[in-house]
């Protein structure tokens, strides 16, 4: 081995990546070279430099910090997903009714009434509305599945192309807001049908949407 | 809080703890300074309960963590205004001392000893960022080159070779002959 061989190859050698031949061989040529010895010494003071560097550089977090970073953590989480998702059960029954509104817009039923009649939006053509469904019930429910189909010309933003959309929930306690922002793609409309269900028990709602150009 | 996000919540921390010294250090190490670490340690920790079903599935959770903080970093390096990681605010932090040193009760050889890690300090902060990331994480925090493949994406070939040339600098920066001795 030559010496700058061996200066090509220090870094793996101190970083012990060599296999054990190639590390014996240069073992062997830095015993017998002084000037290699030197470069060894020299590379390994600086790691040992970087190591007191780093142990010296970092500060320690308060006492509590880390605590507070998951409390906080975990409240926003908490607080980002009952607004993303709400509903409501009472003793695993899904109950009470289905308000729907449109962003900027007014109540299109009375509010806690199972609607008797089919209630109904106007949407226009290419122009993104959010629809909000309103869950109230009395407790909080688990692994409640939540399946929207929609009608033909209407997409839920982000979902292109995709007529049902089922995904697993959860509810709170009170009333819980489920938006979803719509967008009419052509211009035949028809029923959307939101169902929620949960350990058997099931409630579909159902919006006609109107769309005009 | 239901009984759902009080599970949610306890998971969370039996999940996240472990994990949470090694994950400041690297905040601290991107960052740069003390309160812009602990702002992005806290953003990491508000995505990692978002995806806390993603995490319940991973196997290793730390590498996963230190990936999400690498990834959030780089998509908000101007919003962080990452400081240099080396910077005279930081010589005034906690941690910063003679304590922190594997002192011998020399008096006079801890000064050196604190002369040579600023002078150290200093020459890490004339790198590119690409380098001083690569030794800081290497040489000081001690993760794998396969580590450092997990958090950054970059082939292991790379970060080696990366290596290898931050180091050169590094040494160029130091002295003509690599060495950090004081003048």
């Amino acid at each position: 081995m030559t010496c700058t061989q061996l200066t090509e190859k220090l870094d793996d050698y101190v970083d012990g990546l060599m296999d054990r031949a190639e590390s014996a061989t240069l073992g062997a040529h830095i015993e017998n070279c002084n000037d290699c010895h030197q470069v060894l010494a020299r590379a390994q003071g600086l790691r040992a430099s970087l190591k007191a560097y780093g142990k010296s550089s970092l500060p320690r977090p308060d006492a509590t910090f880390f605590d507070r970073a998951l409390a906080r953590a975990a409240h926003t989480g908490i607080r980002r997903q009952r607004n993303r998702w709400v509903m409501t059960g009472a003793g695993g029954t899904i109950a009470a009714g289905l308000v729907l509104w449109m962003l900027g817009g007014m109540f299109l039923k009375t509010p806690e009434i199972v609607a008797p009649a089919m209630p109904s939006i106007v949407m226009t053509l290419e122009e993104p509305r959010t629809l909000n469904l309103v869950f109230s019930s009395a407790t909080t429910l688990a692994n409640a599945t939540m399946t929207v189909v929609l009608p033909q010309g209407v997409e839920v933003v982000g979902f292109a192309g995709q007529r049902e959309i089922t995904w697993i929930t959860s509810l709170a306690e009170g009333k819980n807001i489920l938006p979803l922002t719509l967008i009419a793609t052509s211009p035949e409309g028809g029923e959307l049908m939101a169902t929620l269900r949960h350990e058997g028990d099931d409630r579909t709602f159902r919006v006609q949407v109107s769309i005009i150009s | 809080m239901s009984s759902l996000e009080q599970n949610q919540r306890a998971s969370f921390d039996t999940l996240l703890r472990p994990h949470l010294d090694r994950l400041y250090r690297l905040s601290f190490r991107l960052a740069g300074s003390k309160p812009e670490a602990e702002d992005l340690f806290q953003d990491v920790l508000v995505k990692a309960f978002a995806r806390l079903d993603d995490l319940l599935d991973v196997r290793e959770p730390g590498p996963w963590l230190c990936r999400v903080m690498y990834n959030h970093f780089i998509d908000n390096r101007r919003r962080i205004r990452r400081a240099r990681l080396v910077c005279v605010e930081e010589s005034q932090l906690p941690g910063q001392s003679l304590d922190s040193l594997p002192g011998d009760l020399d008096p006079v050889r801890d000064a050196e000893r604190l002369d040579d890690i600023m002078r150290l300090g200093q020459a890490l902060a004339t790198l590119s960022d690409e380098h001083r990331l690569v030794i800081l994480l290497h040489d000081i925090e001690d993760y794998k080159l396969a580590e450092i493949h997990q958090i950054t994406g970059d082939p292991v070939g790379t970060i080696k070779s990366r290596l290898h040339r931050a180091r050169a600098r590094l040494r160029e920066a130091l002295g003509t002959d690599g060495t950090n001795s004081r003048p």
